[in-house]
């Protein structure tokens, strides 16, 4: 058993009345690609909002490399190494391509507002700028760097959006949706993609995604919940033919359409 | 001690009311389209001149009340077409810059007309006249001023709680976007709220200046920012907050100006201390009390952002 | 295809932009040395000058950060007044401070010293009051920002702190910018600095507030703007650079209240009003929110119109024997608001949109293509 990365330990949050999250516990091990998946409104990104401390948990601890993080601001627990996309794209839309990734580095940086205004800092900014530089290189949008982020396709600025995570240089990747509003073509490129860019950056990649074929595809494991509770683990193979599972995307009280849609991608 | 106390608090009631009036103007737009209307204490001061012109045409002041309450109203819809019916899908910055604006240019069109003095407001009889209460003597519009607001405020309430625009009101403030799919008229709905906004504010100027007497094109200014504190005091969008916060406000203020007197009567200073310079400027430290640390206000409701 | 890395160093367009600076300088200088004091032009370059800076620092908020805030007449306020109090020379302190037995300060700073100190006390009070007020969101923080400014109008002009303030009565006899005048030693002027030094002074200060825009803070500031959750997932923490920005808005505008007071000779709390506040934002609006240039500029039409070429508006003038209508005091005004209602309404980029001058030497150079998508629409 490899080392443990990210550890969820009884989380629960309340909104008023409304439990979107209940008691959910959660391991992650180094080098795995973990996703977690559920009918719409199960409670999925709530539980990413905990992760990165959007959202403060009502109830549970969440625990990166074995430090507790529950409760710590998003900034903060970027700087720790947990960075994230988001199911609705948020690009810096005043900026191109290349600013959006540079922006990323600003929160490694040594200097202050005094050494970075007097460009007493040249030689962090040329540094900040070279690795922006790979990264972009890295992910293909080299040639798109000079472009205005919100001009790029859809595609692309999901791409994008990885990019810019990856330059935080986080130990784990969250993945909000990443495949959503791709044609069948682009998610299985974003399923290569997130396969090499673990391999290569070292990550550990924790996503929650609806395209069954690209969760079943690269996933180690996956956690599936339900009206914010756990309703089943375990590799592809045993999720897809646990009954509750089943029972839950089939489940006749809401998303019909959804599930069906679901079903017949599997 | 009563007997020093007593008329600031008097007073304080009394411009407590008129604040109340305008502010349920700001509470109401800004509950319904999330603006703070900066221009609404402008269109308080307008009313006030429009009433200095008309009585000075001769008017008899029977049909000049109705009138000013009438063409206050109209301004205010006239406003909300003009300035910022176009900026409904622009960011909220350019909304309160287009408020501001408005604000900058009806102070510069009263300024023009009224070449910059200070007008005499009429004098309407009875609650001009003077009165002794409980030994203090003060004018008729201090008592009239709550009773008036109480009236008018339930008289609001029934209207948004007991009919179909006052439904359609509580719809949008609660959810600009479904109300206007289920087939409100989101329009209307807008027009009917700076009517009755600033058909407020114009009973308001009545009231206040014929207290005050004077009117100028600054004068709506200051009216206008405690009142909208006092919106915020009280929770923005809630009625009943606005009412409790103007009058906390306005009463705090009267008390503040009088406090060198009190404070030497209870014997607690020697001599003045000047404190009445913090008047105005004490309904901004409250501001930002509140805002540290209750920053929905009084009676206001939490609203949570979406990530 | 220019490369990033290179990017940084400067292009063509960026040295010409520096050459025209340095050019209208020199005009400035010349014009200084020939035209009559008295010239209108002079009036307008020093208030402009004073202007722009201020409108400038406002956009580092509004236009770059993206925090609305209404406080700027305060942070002008708390400037002038530590300019002034601590420039006035010792032995007319008895004059001004008359009321209060020649006040307690009795030191004279050197100017820069004293502007400097300016700056950094309304910063200190920026700092001060961003602990409450800059946690809340944007129309929140312009009713606060703008009490704040109020709160200080008051306690400025307060009788106990009349010994350092003078309560309610006005500053006056410190250093103004007709001292920057270098004399001969018959007390004639030999070489005029009074237009020069104020625009010297405000361009370095511009120029410092331009290199931080495009520093790495600069960069967090616009994320910020641009989207808060996205900035701090990204690591920004949002509540020091929200201080930063507001910190070094106010230094600047505080900078600018110390040359307000050098411009208008005389220092009174009671004109710091709200409505000086309105007048920067429009100012900032019709430049462009999210320029500098367009800033620079709206300052000195602004400043030109109200002070020099529209006063003639305010003022009966007969054509042909007809007298014009309308023209009478406060028309000009009246005209001024019009033009800024519609530029809010129907020209919401302002003069500039989000341009600077090297974007649009570049334009002009007919190889903008790229940077022309860098109209950052939104």
């Amino acid at each position: 058993m490899s080392e443990n990365v990210l550890h969820i330990d009884h989380l629960t949050m309340r909104f008023g009345g409304v439990v979107a999250v209940n008691d959910l516990s959660m391991d992650i091990n180094k080098g795995e690609i973990v996703a977690l998946i559920g009918p719409n409104g199960a409670g999925k990104t709530t539980a990413f909002n905990m992760v990165t401390g959007v959202y403060q948990p009502t109830e549970g601890h969440i625990t990166l490399l074995g430090q507790d993080i529950t409760g710590r601001r998003p900034d903060e627990i970027t700087k720790l190494g947990i960075a994230r996309t988001f199911q609705n794209i948020r690009l810096f839309s005043s900026m191109t391509v290349f600013e959006n990734v540079l922006t990323a580095h600003h929160l490694r940086r040594t200097s202050n507002f005094l050494t970075a205004t007097f460009r007493l800092n040249a030689a962090e900014e040329r540094r900040m700028r070279q690795e922006t530089e790979a990264l972009l290189k890295e992910v293909g949008l080299y040639e798109l760097r000079d472009e205005m982020a919100t001009s790029l396709p859809y595609g692309k600025q999901r791409l994008l959006e990885i990019a810019r995570a990856l330059a935080t240089k986080p130990s784990v990747l969250l993945l909000d949706e990443p495949a959503a509003g791709m044609n069948p073509q682009e998610t299985e490129e974003l399923g290569e993609f997130i396969k090499q860019i673990k391999d290569k950056f070292q990550l550990t990649v924790f996503l929650i995604e609806h395209h069954m074929n690209l969760v079943m595809g690269i996933s180690d494991r996956i956690y599936v919940i339900d009206f914010g509770k756990q309703i089943a683990e375990g590799t592809p193979f045993e999720v897809q033919n646990n009954p509750a599972v089943i029972a839950a995307y089939l489940g006749v009280e809401e998303e019909e359409g959804q599930a069906e849609e679901e079903v017949e991608q599997r | 001690m009563w007997n020093t106390v007593f008329p600031y608090l008097l007073s304080g009631i009394s411009v407590g009311g008129q604040y109340a009036l305008i502010a349920i103007g700001y509470t109401m737009v800004y509950g319904i389209l999330r603006l703070i209307n900066f221009a609404h204490g402008d269109v308080f001061m307008v009313a006030g001149i429009v009433m200095v012109y008309m009585a000075a045409s001769g008017l008899p002041l029977g049909i000049c009340i109705p009138l000013v309450l009438v063409i206050t109203a109209l301004i205010g819809f006239v406003i909300e077409r003009v300035a910022y019916k176009p900026l409904r899908t622009a960011p909220r910055m350019s909304a309160m810059i287009s408020a501001i604006g408005v604000s900058y240019t009806l102070q510069n069109l009263v300024l023009y007309i009224t070449g910059g003095l200070n007008q005499i407001y009429p004098t309407i009889p009875w609650i001009s006249s003077s009165v002794t209460i409980f030994g203090a003597t003060t004018k008729m519009v201090t008592l009239v001023t709550p009773v008036l607001t109480l009236i008018l405020v339930v008289a609001l309430v029934w209207l948004i709680n007991h009919t179909k625009i006052g439904m359609a009101m509580r719809a949008v403030s609660r959810d600009f976007e479904t109300s206007q799919l289920m087939g409100i008229k989101i329009n209307r709905v807008i027009s009917t709220t700076f009517v009755i906004g600033t058909f407020l504010a114009g009973v308001a100027s009545l009231l206040y200046f014929t207290n005050y007497t004077t009117v100028i094109q600054t004068s709506g200014a200051m009216p206008g920012l405690k009142a909208f504190v006092a919106a915020v005091v009280g929770g923005i969008g809630s009625i009943p907050g606005a009412v409790v916060g103007a009058f906390i406000i306005g009463i705090a203020e009267n008390i503040i100006k009088g406090l060198d007197i009190i404070l030497f009567r209870l014997g607690v200073i020697k001599g003045p201390m000047g404190l009445a310079t913090f008047s105005d400027a004490f309904t901004f430290a409250l501001l930002i009390i509140i805002l540290a640390v209750k920053p929905t206000g009084l009676f206001g409701e939490k609203i949570t952002d979406k990530v | 295809m220019s490369n990033n890395l290179q990017k940084k160093k400067i292009d063509s367009a960026t040295i010409l932009s520096a050459v025209i600076v340095l050019a209208v300088y020199a005009l400035v200088f010349l014009a200084e040395q020939t035209l009559p004091a008295t010239s209108m032009l002079f009036t307008v370059l020093k208030k402009g000058a004073t202007y722009a800076l201020v409108a400038v620092s406002m956009n580092l908020l509004n236009g770059f950060t993206g925090l609305f805030s209404l406080g700027q007449a305060g942070f002008m306020l708390i400037g002038a007044y530590v300019y002034g109090i601590f420039t006035i020379p010792v032995m007319s302190r008895m004059d001004v401070y008359q009321y209060y037995n020649g006040g307690l300060v009795q030191f004279t700073l050197p100017v820069f010293v004293a502007m400097l100190l300016a700056g950094l006390a309304a910063a200190f009070f920026a700092f001060l009051i961003g602990l409450p007020v800059l946690r809340l969101k944007s129309d929140y923080l312009a009713i606060a920002t703008l009490g704040f400014a109020e709160i200080i109008r008051a306690l400025f002009q307060w009788d106990k702190l009349g010994p350092i303030t003078n309560g309610s009565n006005m500053l006056r006899l410190f250093p103004t910018f007709n001292d920057f005048n270098i004399r001969g030693a018959d007390g004639q002027v030999t070489v005029y600095l009074s237009t020069l030094m104020p625009l010297l002074i405000s361009g370095v200060c511009i120029g410092v507030i331009i290199l931080l825009i495009n520093s790495t803070f600069g960069r967090a500031l616009r994320a910020m703007k641009d989207d808060e959750i996205a900035a701090e997932a990204m690591g920004i923490r949002l509540a020091s650079h929200k201080r930063l920005a507001f910190c070094i808005s106010s230094f600047f505008a505080g900078v600018g209240g110390a040359m307000l007071a050098m411009y208008q000779n005389t220092v009174q709390a009671k004109s710091f009003t709200t409505a000086m506040t309105y007048e920067i934002l429009l100012i900032v609006v019709i430049g462009g929110l999210g320029s500098v240039t367009g800033s620079c500029i709206s300052s000195f039409l602004f400043v030109a119109c109200s002070e020099w070429w529209l006063r003639f508006l305010d003022q009966k003038q007969v054509l042909g024997g007809f007298e014009v209508p309308l023209l009478r005091n406060g028309f000009r005004l009246v005209v001024f608001s019009i033009i800024i209602m519609i530029v809010v309404l129907f020209f919401r980029q302002g003069i500039m949109g989000t341009k600077e001058l090297p974007d649009l030497i570049r334009g002009w150079q007919g190889r903008g293509k790229r940077q022309a998508k860098g109209v950052r629409s939104k």
